[in-house]
């Protein structure tokens, strides 16, 4: 039956689906992890970079983590060459907002003017959708901290700690077992949340350490990089490999019982 | 030949706009109201060619709270500012191009402080305490320059305004018999009646 | 009178040794009426790369808007900072795509490389680039300006000694230029920073 109703990604099936939509998805969920964190004073992004070889040159800066916009960095999980669209249109959209209005898009504002690009090829005629889900880290004056998540379908959903791609939902249950919510009080323009920097890049070396299929995480396997506030600015930071090596050394506890 | 300047202090703006309607030598209409609150915090006053203003200012107006509804989030006034400016800069390029002079006025409640944009019909735009347009400008300048500081009161504020109007009542050649005068502040946009001044 | 004069301006730009400093006045005027005496004319680009918009007032606020988005989108896509020379080329490029229907300002770009060599470069409203390897003047003070730079300027200034001098070419030029000055801002770009100070002033 479905074999009527899949080549075209703007028609339904007679159960409701659109299976264009659900294969884009099911093609992310064999994608490299990304996984994000928000903490008090800022968001951690890590990415899995798959199918690395020696020969391969490894001269681009990041093939996973782009920056938006000045507030805005993001980690791509899918189709790369689809992202780097995405990424494109999404920093074009961040600029015409900065020329237009004289300050950086909010957050929400970028994400969701992305998700509706992305929901126009799940409905106009003769296109494939984006096999691309982002997840979005951001800050803005109004709503501070933000993490997003958005899927190929268009949809996109605000999280404390989420994770896409390979594992995913593995990941996810250990993001929700080990991250520690916040008590309740503190300003509503803040994530109520009581992670520290430090406890959301431990618990990202963790996650990557139980999702991963690898004796050892190195550098070459993987992407880094924060966002937080510097003299009241969003500052954006992707590591080098260095300094990959580095967190990873630190946080060598915290991957270790995953060894046993 | 409208009147149309403002002053701001800290935290309040104060607009002061001419009544008159006027086509060539004719007053049309005496309780015309040149100004257009934009979001509860932010006003708008314009003056130029008569159909002009009102066009854009309802073309700004529409927008701008479509924005306030679209994002569940208003504009601040610089924002407000540099949209006007930029529509009215891509309209000065164009095949007929606005000939409208604004003055944005608006309080940031997050800033906690107000401010007054002044953008002519060629989409100049400038940041200042204190600005008026057309002939007025001739006229106020110099009372603006002398009496105002960047700490006065509400108070002060009017006393500066009534300084104003008694300058263009003794020495501009064109005599406006009543004035709109509008506060915004923490309150929003409130009317003042030339009484109570 | 030409457009061109209609808000009044001055800018100029100077290489010292190993450091560039670029210096406007801060009027904003509606022929001969002041409007504004805190307009800003001069721009970052980067940490070390300034440019300066002398010119019609809307056109200066479009541009410097222009520019920002251009640089911003250069620096993600490259993973880079513009230098001085690409961005007056980039500067040069914007100018030109109206040549039929122009941007009535004449920019001034000024900074130092990656190499930490000065750079400065003046272009005309069409984006027809100037290189110099003194001093380029802009604005309705202009004809002054290039009258002072050539009687103060001399090779291989230290900051300080260049701060100095850019400040009296300046000051001088606009007081003798009705339409510009009220003020006026100089920043001197070094390999350690950028050091930006506001002169004093006549005002009248």
């Amino acid at each position: 039956m479905a074999r009527r109703y899949d080549s075209r990604t703007t028609i339904f099936s007679p159960e409701g689906r659109l299976y264009q939509v659900e294969y884009a998805m099911e093609a992310i969920s064999h994608a490299g992890t990304v996984i994000g964190i928000l903490s008090k004073d800022g968001i951690v992004l890590a990415a899995e970079r798959q199918a690395t070889s020696s020969l391969l040159e490894q001269s681009i800066g990041s093939e996973k983590i782009y920056e938006m916009n000045d507030n805005v960095v993001a980690g791509v999980a899918g189709l790369t060459a689809d992202a780097n669209i995405l990424i494109n249109q999404s920093r074009l959209i961040a600029q015409r907002y900065l020329l237009r209005y004289d300050s950086p898009i909010p957050v929400e504002q970028l994400v969701r003017r992305l998700c509706d690009l992305k929901q126009g090829y799940t409905q106009f005629g003769g296109l494939r959708p984006f096999g691309v889900s982002f997840l979005c880290a951001g800050w803005d004056p109004t709503f501070g901290f933000q993490l997003y998540q958005s899927d190929p379908a268009g949809n996109y959903s605000s999280w404390k700690a989420a994770c896409i791609g390979e594992n995913s939902a593995n990941s996810q249950s250990i993001l929700k077992q080990e991250y520690k919510d916040g008590s309740g009080d503190g300003d509503s323009s803040a994530a109520n949340t009581d992670m520290t920097m430090e406890d959301a890049l431990k618990l990202t070396c963790l996650v990557l350490s139980k999702t991963i299929d690898t004796a050892k995480l190195t550098s070459e396997k993987l992407e880094f990089s924060t966002l937080t506030l510097r003299g009241g600015k969003p500052h954006i930071h992707i590591y080098t490999s260095s300094e990959i090596d580095q967190v990873l050394q630190e946080h060598a506890t915290a991957i270790k019982p995953t060894d046993e | 030949m409208d009147a149309q300047f403002a002053v701001a202090g800290k935290d309040f703006a104060i607009s002061v706009t001419d009544k008159t309607a006027a086509s060539s030598i004719v007053k049309m209409k005496h309780n015309e109201d040149k100004t257009y609150e934009l979001t509860p915090h932010t006003l708008m006053s314009v003056s130029g060619e008569p159909g002009d203003t009102s066009n854009f200012s309802e073309y700004i107006q529409g927008n701008v709270r479509l924005y306030g509804v679209r994002n569940l989030q208003e504009l601040t006034p610089s924002e407000t500012a540099s949209f006007v400016r930029g529509e009215l800069a891509t309209a000065l390029r164009s095949r007929r191009p606005y000939q409208v002079n604004m003055l944005v006025l608006g309080y940031d409640a997050k800033a906690g402080d107000a401010s007054i944009y002044w953008i002519d019909y060629l989409a100049a735009m400038a940041k200042v305490p204190y600005a008026a347009h057309g002939y007025c400008g001739y006229f106020l300048y110099s009372v603006l320059d002398r009496e105002y500081r960047p700490d006065i009161t509400l108070e002060q504020g009017m006393d500066i305004i009534k300084k104003c109007m008694v300058a263009l009542k003794t020495r501009f050649l064109i005599q406006y018999s009543d004035y709109t005068i509008k506060v915004v502040d923490s309150a929003g946009v409130r009317v003042v009646s030339m009484d109570d001044i | 009178m030409s457009i061109m004069q209609y808000n009044g301006s001055a800018v100029v730009a100077m290489v010292g040794k190993n450091c560039v400093a670029i210096a406007a006045d801060k009027r904003l005027g509606q022929r001969a009426l002041t409007v504004d005496m805190d307009f800003q004319k001069v721009f970052p680009v980067t940490d070390r790369t300034y440019v300066g918009l002398p010119g019609l007032a809307t056109d200066v606020k479009t541009l410097s808007d222009r520019f920002r988005m251009r640089v911003n989108l250069y620096r993600h896509r490259e993973e880079r900072v513009i230098e001085p020379e690409t961005f007056a080329n980039m500067v040069s490029q914007i100018m030109y795509e109206r040549r039929f229907g122009p941007y009535f300002v004449e920019p001034v770009v000024a900074g130092l490389d990656k190499k930490n060599k000065p750079f400065i470069c003046g272009m005309d409203l069409l984006g027809c680039l100037n290189y110099a390897n003194d001093f380029v003047v802009s604005g309705t003070a202009s004809d002054n300006l290039f009258g002072m730079c050539e009687s103060l300027w001399e090779p291989d200034l230290e900051p300080e000694e260049l701060f100095e001098t850019i400040s009296q070419c300046l000051l001088n030029a606009v007081d003798r230029d009705a339409v510009s000055g009220w003020g006026a801002v100089v920043h001197i770009i070094t390999p350690d920073g950028v050091i930006t100070r506001d002169l004093k002033c006549r005002m009248d």
